[in-house]
């Protein structure tokens, strides 16, 4: 047998997926200064770092730099980072290139929830705690995950499943606005605000419980690298390499939830960026390696979203637009250029 | 007497006993007896749902044995861990995933799957089993190229190559010449032979085209109606008239020793116009 001379088989591209990490990490660097910087009140870039050394000031920068913009922009990174690698669990899962948590429904089920709880539970406590947001938006994305998991059972078909999908997001929405129809006054105000989606007034302690569960999930979904690498090679195969493909999914699927519910449970909907981020990561590393995506798809979606958050708070001063809207601006025309890209893929 | 065991797991690393395969618990093929030799290939032939898929999976463990039992390596198959099972056989089935973004070479080194630590990072000797797996298909030169943009032919090299590079004694191919013309066929089972011979690996596979399973196996296996209808080496099974029988054939319409095929004759409507 012809034993390879010395070297054997290197995996290609590791200069490419170098240079696209330090591109992420420079964007990803040059977007928090940034969104420190620009606003209503602007920051030099001199005031910044002393603001930053000097958290303990009185003066307006320092206000507003440890008060608004830093829980904010941290709100944005890890829930962008979070979308994005709820994207990816959903399109490995489903082998499905459209799939993400807003197509699939699950994060309306989750706003489903969080709709019944603050209209429930308004009245007789003041402020909800985060975490009880948390949980009543994890159990509307599992039921949302539980409706698309039946239908995907019983078809094959990718359009099946994404139509079913928007049917269920469709469904949880019209429960949402029949809700917030006869839900006292000052519960709508909070409902609104929130059904929107923004990352505007995050609060320190809601960003501390935000970066415990992501930065947690993002390290599931890094020790699920291997069997996420197996799965994308076909269910069947995956199982005869030896991966435990009841458990990866179980696994998979909690993921995803517990990352769509604490986006919807800290910053409302927010649409396309899980589908739309994980191709971009893909197309910007050449790869489909898991150790490498995972990674780069939630910084992608963290870069994502606090470019977005920039224009949406920046673009038509003094009026802040929903992030959701600049999300859907850029991430629609994004879906059917992959879509379209992937069409001709398969036919070459 | 421990020593005459393990001498028999490794000249004959799978046994196939009284084995019942179907789904929920409903048999679709009875009291299936096989033994897979080292340097043996065995072919399972028979009509499309004669069940010998379900056998392969059966075999395979990807889906639970009604009844009866597989022996790997001298050690029943629900004995062994997912990972101990995928050290003993890999597969080859009939799936057609062209996953994005992925190289030929990163197709093969998936087979190192039962090999490698908890993140997966291949090592050296990962690396040179990839190597030597692509060089013995001879799709080596693939390694870079992207796999949804390579030929059936190339395609099924590469995953016959994923399939090698898991090192193991036995293995299983479901239909590995389906979709490819002739040329790539017999190009595919020469590897296979190649194989065989330099690894002394066991195949068990199942295979549509009657002339391809006569020129490449050691021993056939006719499954037809849920049950073994006929057994032996090719020349054997071929002389004798059960072919016929497997597949349904009118007398005449297809020579067992040449694998020659004569059409009926057929009596136009348009003639009686």
């Amino acid at each position: 047998m012809a034993r390879g001379q010395g070297s054997g088989w290197a995996p290609g591209g590791g200069a490419r997926t170098c240079v696209a990490f330090a591109l992420l990490l420079v964007l990803l660097a040059g977007l928090l200064v940034a969104n420190l910087c620009v606003g209503s009140v602007a920051i030099p870039l001199g005031e910044l770092a002393r603001v930053l050394t000097h958290p303990e000031g009185t003066q307006t920068a320092t206000q507003v730099v440890w008060g608004i913009r830093l829980p904010r922009l941290l709100a944005a990174g890890l829930l962008g980072g979070a979308l994005g690698l709820a994207g990816l669990l959903l399109q490995t899962l489903f082998a499905n290139p459209i799939a993400g948590p807003f197509v699939l429904g699950i994060s309306s089920g989750a706003k489903l929830c969080v709709a019944m709880l603050l209209v429930s539970a308004a009245g007789t406590m003041g402020a909800l705690s985060a975490w009880m947001t948390m949980a009543a938006a994890f159990v509307g994305a599992l039921i949302a995950m539980v409706l698309v998991l039946a239908v995907s059972a019983r078809t094959t078909l990718a359009s099946v499943l994404v139509v079913a999908g928007v049917m269920i997001g469709y469904l949880c929405n019209a429960a949402t606005d029949l809700l917030v129809t006869f839900a006292s006054d000052a519960n709508i105000v909070n409902l609104r605000n929130w059904s929107l989606g923004s990352f505007s007034g995050t609060a320190w302690g809601e960003v501390g419980i935000m970066a415990l569960v992501v930065l947690a999930c993002l390290a599931c979904a890094l020790a699920l690298a291997k069997p996420m690498g197996a799965y994308a090679q076909g269910e069947a195969y995956a199982q005869s390499v030896g991966v435990d493909v009841r458990r990866f999914r179980v696994a998979t699927i909690l993921l995803s939830s517990l990352l769509a519910a604490c986006v919807t449970a800290f910053a409302g909907p927010i649409s396309f960026v899980g589908i739309a981020v994980p191709h971009l990561a893909r197309r910007l590393l050449a790869t489909a390696r898991p150790l490498a995506l995972v990674p780069a798809t939630f910084l992608a979606g963290s870069v994502f979203c606090l470019a977005c958050d920039l224009v949406a708070r920046n673009a038509f001063a003094p009026t802040e637009v929903s992030v959701s809207t600049i999300t859907a601006l850029v991430g629609a025309p994004m879906v059917v250029w992959v879509l379209l890209r992937r069409e001709r893929g398969d036919v070459a | 007497m421990s020593a005459r065991v393990d001498a028999m797991a490794t000249s004959v690393p799978l046994h196939v006993r009284g084995l019942c395969a179907g789904y929920d618990g409903v048999a679709l093929v009875r009291d299936v007896n096989l033994a897979v030799r080292a340097g043996q290939v065995v072919t399972l032939i028979g009509p499309n749902g004669s069940g010998k898929s379900t056998v392969l999976k059966t075999v395979a463990g990807l889906i639970p044995a009604v009844g009866g039992e597989v022996v790997l390596e001298g050690r029943p198959l629900g004995q062994l861990s997912a990972r101990e099972r995928a050290r003993s056989l890999a597969v080859l089935l009939t799936e057609r995933r062209r996953p994005e973004y992925t190289t030929c070479g990163e197709m093969v080194a998936a087979g190192r799957y039962p090999h490698t630590g908890a993140l997966g990072i291949l090592g050296q000797a990962d690396r040179d089993e990839v190597r030597a797996a692509m060089e013995l298909v001879g799709a080596w030169d693939l390694r870079d190229k992207d796999i949804r943009r390579v030929s059936d032919g190339q395609r099924q090299r590469v995953l016959l190559a994923r399939a090698i590079c898991q090192r193991t004694p036995v293995l299983l191919l479901d239909e590995p010449t389906s979709h490819l013309d002739i040329r790539h066929q017999i190009d595919l089972l020469v590897v296979l032979r190649r194989l065989v011979a330099e690894r002394e690996v066991g195949v068990l596979m199942a295979l549509h085209e009657l002339p391809l399973a006569r020129a490449v196996s050691d021993w056939l296996v006719c499954v037809k109606d849920g049950r073994v209808l006929l057994e032996g080496t090719p020349d054997q099974v071929f002389g004798s008239k059960t072919m016929e029988e497997l597949f349904d054939l009118r007398p005449g319409t297809y020579d067992p020793v040449t694998g020659a095929v004569r059409l009926p004759d057929v009596v136009g409507e348009a003639g009686d116009a």
